[in-house]
């Protein structure tokens, strides 16, 4: 029995009942399909064995957003037994096609990013054929999806001219699929703040973090993912360089999720997980140690700011009110919305796209009222559901720090 | 770096913070999760079984000079109780009552339970006024588990209260299954649903004459004073709230109005942060560690204040071979001698069990001392349950005991 499986059978039994995770819970809070976490997680895990028949279909509707962790007062990991809880329904009963597709977002945006992006970009804008694929697929047709770029990063950052005077110390960047094929200006805003600060930053050959394939329960094909993640990021965090990322759910994966819910503890896939940062959880550490620069341009603004579901499960507080803080002038309006609902993936489904607005509604109510045009939010996913929601601007927190170094991207 | 860190987003901590954020500080409240104040009543016991709570605190502290009571002093508790208020009124959300005279609400039983200070929702439930021989009806939904209308009037009646019990029907909805009292409560915040309730309300009034109605606490969870204000409208007769078990609505809304002061006055609240380990200099804490995904997070401040509860609320643990410990800092405990004397041999036993008064002894200023009476961190302030030498529940000073070392610790 490894860490997390102890952990969390003993976990049934920290379990007090006082549904506190259910009375925070979005999901539960918009929609009957989901009974609860309570429910779904340490009371139906004791009729889940692993030779009998799962019995009860509804965990399916688990978001993954983790409230329930979070607020718990005994510390169950009940959103660690949701997702096992799911991956036994997908290994008994199979996986439909739709979830598939969406959860291979390496995949997907290799196909969809290049010259042809305007293609695709227009295709996917386009009712009829958002409707076609909502009836094919199962994607909903008012589900926000990501415009492909016309290139991608790494493509951008094998052609630049690398920034070399002297040696410099090091830094691993993992860019995640978003970056790569559909804003690869967050990642040049990341390389230009990392090179600013005096690091050569290192882009390692890399593949999705296999997030989406964890949270739509295929376990096997997530292994292999971050399996080929941690020999490519391996010898970097052995001698000691940090790995950062701007996609928040890329590195909580690479820290935690994958680790935990595979049940990989060994030596390599430990010593890449403890390598790993948030880029602001870097920037953060830099500062704490007088190594950030704060030669900052003033920037008189008043922005809302939506620390994203799979940032708070880093459990490190927020990092980016910390860094963002250090701009005169900027004063940033933290949401206290639980979660925008899209959760990677989920929102994009036919069956939850419902509950996925409903569930961000507070949190679109608040970037309204802010009447502000921009807003911003450490995950892709989550910018893109809020823009699509509420027409307002995102973007990643490294393209205001980049703005406020005077960096051009 | 902050100027506080205080462990814990109970009562006493969040009195704490918001005292020192108040000050100017930079502060930060570092939670495992939500806690006591979710499953409490939402209400402010100062001391039961007395009549006079100050009368009775001002005897208890001679008689106990250690009594967290004792430490806080009453300016403490008055001014601590005075800030609640104050952050209530302000959001909307008043508690009633007084130092010198115990309330006593009806509970989920239809027990009496005495409190000095509740929310206006809950007032007009006082036992004092439904003597006065006018018909009350308790009233519920079948929905709604472990609240029986019947059961808690049939027990009022015992205590000579007339009163009566109805089931209402659910007003129409969209939710199909479970209703947990916060599910009800966000279903009261929707004209229609309340509309409905209010009309079924107005009909047994109408029907019995009833000069109040008890429902369970489930009316509202941002809104509850103008949730109740419309129905006392529409039903022609006074409405109060009777808690409900966990998770307690009323619970929820007195953390919701401390945090929303705490983040108005510029503190920051970081929950799922579960402080496992301490670092020190000499007597200095200089540093603690939370959990944290793949390492742990380092914190630093100046001053700290620990407010993790006792054996309720999880600052202190037993270990299978029956050592207890706390939680976060791993600070000496005062504990009865050996797993034999936690328990007294009866389970009713009139002094409660001495196993429910393990905590951290503290110097006049609460810090944090040894066995032999040696201060273990000169920056370092224990507030709440996480105190020695008394037993919360069973004295009826829970909350009362929070807020005045709370807001101790939040002043000095």
């Amino acid at each position: 029995m490894d860490h997390i499986e102890l952990s969390l059978t003993q976990s049934l039994d920290h379990c007090i009942k006082c549904n506190i995770c259910t009375s925070a819970c979005p999901v539960a809070a918009v929609t009957d399909v989901f009974p609860g976490p309570k429910y779904v997680g340490p009371q139906a895990q004791r009729f889940r064995h692993a030779a009998q028949p799962v019995p009860d279909a509804s965990v399916d509707y688990c978001s993954g957003c983790r409230v329930c962790n979070q607020v718990c007062p005994t510390g169950v990991r009940i959103a660690e037994l949701n997702a096992r809880a799911r991956a036994q329904i997908v290994a008994e009963r199979g996986m439909p096609l739709r979830n598939r597709i969406i959860a291979r977002s390496g995949l997907v945006g290799r196909l969809s990013s290049g010259p042809h992006a305007p293609l695709v970009n227009f295709t996917l804008n386009f009712a009829p054929a958002r409707w076609i694929i909502e009836r094919v697929m199962g994607i909903h047709r008012h589900a926000p999806l990501p415009k492909a770029s016309t290139y991608t990063f790494r493509r951008w950052f094998k052609r630049r001219k690398p920034a070399t005077n002297g040696r410099r110390p090091q830094v691993v960047y993992f860019h995640g699929c978003s970056t790569n094929y559909y804003e690869p200006h967050v990642g040049k805003a990341a390389i230009a703040v990392l090179e600013h600060l005096g690091f050569e930053v290192i882009v390692p050959p890399q593949r999705c973090c296999g997030l989406p394939l964890l949270s739509n329960g295929d376990f096997p094909a997530a292994q292999s993912h971050h399996e080929y993640n941690v020999a490519q990021l391996l010898p970097y965090a052995r001698a000691g360089i940090p790995i950062v990322g701007t996609s928040t759910s890329c590195t909580l994966t690479l820290k935690e999720e994958a680790p935990e819910l595979l049940g990989l503890h060994g030596d390599d896939i430990r010593a890449v997980a403890a390598g790993t940062y948030d880029i602001f959880e870097f920037l953060r550490d830099l500062h704490q140690q007088g190594r950030l620069r704060t030669d900052f341009r003033p920037i008189e603004r008043e922005l809302p700011y939506h620390p994203p579901c799979q940032l708070r499960a880093h459990r490190i507080g927020r990092p980016v009110l910390d860094v963002l803080g250090l701009i005169p002038g900027l004063r940033l309006r933290e949401s206290r919305a639980e979660c925008c609902g899209i959760a990677g993936t989920y929102g994009l489904k036919r069956e939850k796209y419902q509950i996925a607005m409903d569930v961000g509604k507070p949190l679109f109510d608040f970037v309204r009222a802010s009447g502000q045009d921009l807003a911003l939010c450490d995950s892709e996913t989550c910018r893109w559901q809020i823009s699509g929601a509420t027409g307002v601007a995102t973007r990643h927190p490294i393209e205001i720090l980049a703005e406020a170094y005077g960096l051009s991207v | 770096m902050y100027d506080t860190i205080v462990i814990g987003a109970g009562l006493s901590g969040m009195l704490a913070a918001i005292g020192r954020a108040e000050r100017g500080e930079k502060v930060l409240v570092l939670a495992k999760g939500h806690g006591a104040t979710h499953w409490s009543t939402g209400c402010i016991d100062l001391l039961a079984d007395v009549d006079d709570p100050l009368a009775g605190i001002a005897q208890l502290a001679i008689q106990h000079p250690h009594h967290p009571y004792a430490l806080a002093g009453p300016a403490m508790i008055e001014q601590g109780i005075a800030r609640v208020r104050a952050i209530g009124e302000a959001a909307g959300y008043p508690f009633a009552g007084s130092f010198n005279r115990n309330l006593l609400l009806p509970t989920a039983l239809g027990a009496l339970r005495p409190t000095a200070f509740a929310p206006a929702t809950m007032i007009a439930g006082d036992a004092r006024q439904l003597r006065d021989g006018r018909p009350t009806l308790i009233a519920g939904f079948a929905e709604l588990r472990d609240f029986f209308p019947p059961l808690i009037a049939a027990n009022l009646r015992a205590q000579g209260i007339a009163a009566e019990a109805a089931q209402l029907t659910l007003p129409p909805t969209q939710r199909q299954h479970d209703f947990s009292p916060v599910t009800l409560a966000r279903l009261c915040e929707q004209p229609a649903f309340r509309a409905n309730l209010g009309e079924q309300l107005a009909a047994y009034v109408r029907k019995g004459g009833y000069a109040r109605i008890g429902l369970p606490a489930i009316l509202g969870l941002k809104h509850a004073t103008e949730v109740v204000r419309d129905l006392q409208n529409r039903a022609g007769a006074l409405i109060f709230e009777i808690p409900t078990l966990p998770v307690s609505v009323a619970g929820m809304r007195l953390y919701q109005i401390l945090e929303d002061e705490l983040l108005r006055l510029g503190g920051r609240i970081q929950l799922g942060g579960f402080v496992q380990r301490a670092e020190r200099i000499s007597d200095t804490l200089v540093a603690v560690f939370s959990e944290a995904a793949a390492r742990e997070q380092r914190h630093t401040a100046r001053r700290w204040v620990l407010a993790t509860g006792g054996i309720l609320g999880g600052g202190v643990r037993a270990t299978p071979d029956g050592h207890l410990h706390e939680t976060a800092l791993d600070l000496p405990l005062q504990t009865p001698d050996g797993r034999a004397g936690w328990f007294a041999p009866r389970f009713l036993n009139a002094h409660g069990h001495p196993v429910f008064q393990t905590g951290v002894r503290v110097d006049q200023r609460l810090r944090p001392l040894d066995a032999a009476g040696q201060l273990v961190y000169e920056n370092v302030q224990i507030v709440g349950g996480a105190l020695a030498g008394y037993d919360p529940i069973r004295e009826g000073n829970l909350e009362g005991a929070a807020i005045a070392t709370g807001w101790a610790a939040g002043q000095a």
